[in-house]
């Protein structure tokens, strides 16, 4: 009986011949709809904040003022500097310790030495002089940012405002020898199209010369929102970004809250948050193999083995974040008060994340990459404006609240993207995980040697990176 | 036949399963291991073929001038900043109290009469593997008849130090002056571990747990001790506890106040899950429940946001530990962080991080960070979180 009722069942179906395929039409064109619309891009609040001792004033605007500065000296800093160096407690440290139990304290006396006898701190104040510092206030703090103009720009050609934020334990000063590459490209035999940069390069309040927070609650997000604002001010409507580090995550949070205002974001470290079981799984697969999970070869080679380099490696490394995630007066109390356990502090992270092998060395290969001039400079500048402490307290902001950094991660940014993969930077994201984030990669680049502190050891080849990348964006 | 060839089977299938639970059992008993001792020599350079140098020697903890003038102009010249607004304790040690323990310490502390109170009991030094080890040794002032008096080793950990015992030791050595009943009377020996206080640090790598347990057994056998009672927490929970298992002839027995585990098994994991709700099933009392649950809470974020001194203690210790020894103002706010959060978690709400009612007089507080500083002790202290958590948790052979 049923084989019979189906002749029947055809001849409704003649009918609803029509109906059909119109329904799923309408349900297709529907969910289409459903699809492109949910797409609208998502931007994290830009919000408001205050930053300032006590109350935040009721009446009067803020002073918007832009204020030149010039960094400063005095013999009296100079002589408690020597002061404090002359009577440096040496502690010996084991035999064949290296580097292996954090920075040698034999070699650490050669920098005293250094630092002591031959470093000119006035000499070196001259070179930060060389470019033009400002100060104004946002949001209640004192905002420090260096501004270079190119010098000269030939006829017809565009200046693309730049913003470079530093992270830690750097400065403004890592970019000193990029800021030339980018403000006058051609002088340096950089021919990379048209791009020539103007650039802005701010210190993260909390950080040098910039104000530290007096509240609760300093965070990327607000540190985002000052930099847009400041940018603002400075009159720029329209420009690109760039950060390693800290700056990484700041200038993300940028793209993620204003990405009209962001031409486009280049970046040479990514933060990711981790995942969960599939990311895992790509992670055990692509061990061996590595093309099923989207990694390249490169991707292979700098990933693996995965254990000791994004593990162990990272547990060996992250104490310093721990500690200053959780206790940041305490781990920094000491530091103000000794420059020489300030400068073992910072410099251990420019020998260690400079370049892995480094942990060998009994000298930590510092002045195989770097001048000791430069790296004492960066520590002076920590040094002199006791700004050790409140630059740990970034840690606790970020990290405490929110430990995998995860809170803006389903925030996707959508602005033209550039990451340049260094092969010595502490832990190697491969593009196919960047995506998650980054919607919008346009260049991800392979470079060839250097470490974390890409613009302060490579700067040539960051700058070129970041110029091809400008010039890709300039074209779309 | 058939019946008897069934009998002959089946007894020989008996046979077959009896001697096999019997091997398995014999072969699969744990017999009671012992840990190797771990012989080592820590001294500067190469061994000396002469024998050591194992006499006993008279120790008194000296002040100079020089000390404590340099000590004075460090805490005049110290580089503090402010504290953020509201922030009690929970960025690490808050400046403002700070700034008072600094000027307590300037201008009340009176490091010369502390020493003395340091000096009331006999300090000793002897040269074991190398290295010079300073201990205490405090006898009962008097025996009843026929008494003998319990050797018992107590062992400090990290930040604190031998002083630690000071307050104890009266009432273990001479319980009846203090209202304790007279049945059990000690004879202490506080030693510093290698590395802390007045106690010479190992050149070497490698100096463990395990090798300290070692320097303390040859100690007390130096002692002429032979049977002994041990006691510690801190570090001291795992040197007296690898003693046990290095020297378990030796221990009458081990005293802890902090127990710790390294491997959690299958078990441990489903105690912690079901553990609140069938506390009587995985062998917790009441009193576990309270102080164990909420698990997450109580256990794993108080871990993590205390322990990241372990963290980087356990891996950059020279770098860390470089400026605590160069600013007395660091090293306090480094310790008495401590002393304040592991006293009770809650402190870190108090702004001053340590309640009017002081369990510690600042008096005590100062002079174990002055044992810190005047040994400079504090990177080679923090060597031992290397040496013994450095390689990773649970892969220690004592853990085993």
């Amino acid at each position: 009986q049923a084989i019979l009722c189906l002749p029947r069942s055809f001849e409704y179906s003649q009918k609803n011949a029509v109906l059909v395929p119109v329904a799923a039409l309408g349900v297709g064109g529907m969910l289409l709809y459903w699809l492109r619309s949910g797409r609208k891009i998502k931007t994290i609040d830009m919000g408001d904040g205050w930053w300032g001792s006590g109350e935040r004033p009721l009446q009067g605007k803020e002073d918007t003022s832009i204020r030149p500065f010039k960094i400063e000296t005095s013999d009296k800093e100079i002589e408690d500097l020597h002061q404090r160096l002359d009577r440096f407690r040496f502690t010996p440290h084991v035999e064949g310790a290296a580097f292996h139990y954090g920075f040698n304290s034999s070699y650490l006396r050669k920098v005293v030495a250094y630092w002591r006898n031959q470093f000119d701190w006035g000499k070196q104040v001259e070179v930060l002089n060389r470019y033009p510092h400002f100060h104004t206030t946002i949001e209640g703090i004192d905002i420090h940012f260096i501004h270079v103009k190119p010098p000269y720009v030939p006829h017809g050609r565009a200046v693309q405002p730049l913003l470079m934020v530093h992270g830690w334990p750097g400065s403004f000063y890592e970019f000193y020898k990029i800021i030339p590459l980018l403000t006058e490209p051609a002088k340096h035999g950089l021919n990379e199209g048209d791009v020539v940069f103007e650039v802005i390069c701010p210190s993260i309040p909390g950080y040098g010369f910039s104000e530290a927070s007096h509240q609760q609650g300093f965070d990327s997000i607000a540190t985002a929102r000052i930099f847009h604002k400041l940018m603002n001010r400075l009159g720029f409507k329209k420009y690109y970004v760039q950060g390693g580090d800290w700056g990484s995550r700041i200038t993300t949070n940028m793209a993620q809250m204003l990405p009209q205002s962001v031409k486009g974001l280049h970046l040479n470290l990514v933060f990711i948050a981790r995942q969960g079981l599939g990311r895992l799984i790509c992670t055990m697969l692509g061990a061996y193999v590595p093309w099923l999970v989207g990694f390249s070869r490169e991707d292979a080679r700098r990933f693996y083995p995965f254990m000791q380099k994004n593990v162990y490696d990272v547990l060996r490394e992250s104490g310093y974040l721990h500690i200053q995630a959780t206790k940041p007066d305490t781990a920094g109390c000491g530091l103000n008060d000794s420059p020489v356990g300030l400068a073992a502090y910072i410099l251990e992270k420019f020998s260690t994340w400079t370049d892995k092998s480094f942990l060998h060395k009994d000298d930590g290969g510092l002045e195989s990459k770097y001048s000791l001039d430069e790296l004492l400079t960066n520590v002076m500048i920590y040094w002199v404006t006791s700004s050790i402490v409140s630059s740990m307290r970034y840690y606790k902001e970020n990290f405490a609240k929110d430990p995998d950094l995860r809170a803006h991660s389903r925030v996707g940014v959508y602005v033209p993207t550039g990451i340049a993969a260094f092969p010595q930077e502490i832990v190697h994201v491969p593009r196919i995980w960047a995506k998650d984030v980054y919607k919008n990669i346009i260049s991800y680049s392979y470079m060839p040697r250097g470490g974390h502190f890409a613009a302060f050891e490579e700067p040539k080849l960051l700058a070129q990176d970041i110029m091809q990348f400008v010039q890709k964006v300039e074209q779309l | 036949e058939l019946c008897s060839s069934l009998a002959g089977i089946m007894l020989l299938e008996v046979f077959l399963v009896l001697g096999t639970l019997l091997m398995y059992f014999l072969f699969s008993k744990k017999k009671e291991e012992m840990l190797p001792f771990k012989d080592g020599w820590w001294g500067r350079g190469q061994k000396p073929v002469t024998k050591e140098d194992s006499s006993i020697r008279p120790f008194k903890v000296e002040i100079t001038e020089e000390e404590l003038s340099d000590l004075f102009r460090r805490l005049d010249q110290a580089r503090i900043t402010e504290p953020v607004e509201n922030s009690c304790f929970h960025y690490g040690t808050n400046s403002v109290p700070l700034r008072k323990v600094v000027s307590y310490w300037k201008n009340q502390f009176n490091w010369k009469k502390q020493a003395e109170v340091l000096n009331k009991y006999p300090q000793f030094k002897t040269k074991i593997q190398g290295i010079d080890i300073h201990f205490v040794h405090v006898k009962p002032p008097r025996l009843t008849e026929g008494q003998a008096a319990k050797p018992l080793l107590m062992v400090h950990g990290w930040p604190g130090s031998f002083y630690e015992f000071y307050k104890i030791i009266p009432l273990l050595t001479d319980p009846a002056s203090h209202g304790l009943g007279d049945e059990h009377i000690f004879e202490i020996i506080c030693p510093s571990i290698p590395g802390y206080g007045f106690s010479e640090a190992p050149h070497k790598k490698d100096f463990n747990s395990v090798s300290a347990a070692t320097v303390f057994y040859e100690l007390m056998l130096r002692l002429r001790f032979n049977e002994f009672y041990t006691q510690g927490g801190d570090w001291g929970w795992l040197i007296c506890t690898n003693l046990s298992q290095i020297a378990p002839n030796n221990v009458k027995g081990l005293h802890l106040n902090m127990v710790s585990v390294s491997k959690l098994g299958l078990t441990d994991l489903l105690s912690i899950l079901l553990g609140r709700y069938f506390p009587g099933l995985f062998g917790f009392q009441d009193e576990d429940v309270r102080r164990m649950f909420p698990f997450l809470k109580k256990w794993l974020y108080r871990i993590l946001s205390e322990s990241g001194y372990a963290h980087i203690q356990a891996t950059k210790l020279d770098t860390v530990g470089c400026g605590l020894n160069d600013s007395p103002v660091g090293l306090a706010a480094y310790i008495l962080e401590k002393f304040s959060s592991w006293t009770d978690m809650e402190f870190q709400n108090l702004e001053d991080g340590i309640p009017e009612s002081r369990e510690f007089s600042l008096d005590d507080l100062l002079s174990n960070i002055m044992i810190y500083w005047v040994s400079g002790c504090i990177v080679s202290s923090m060597r031992f979180y290397r040496e013994n958590l450095g390689k990773g948790i649970g892969t220690q052979k004592h853990e085993k």
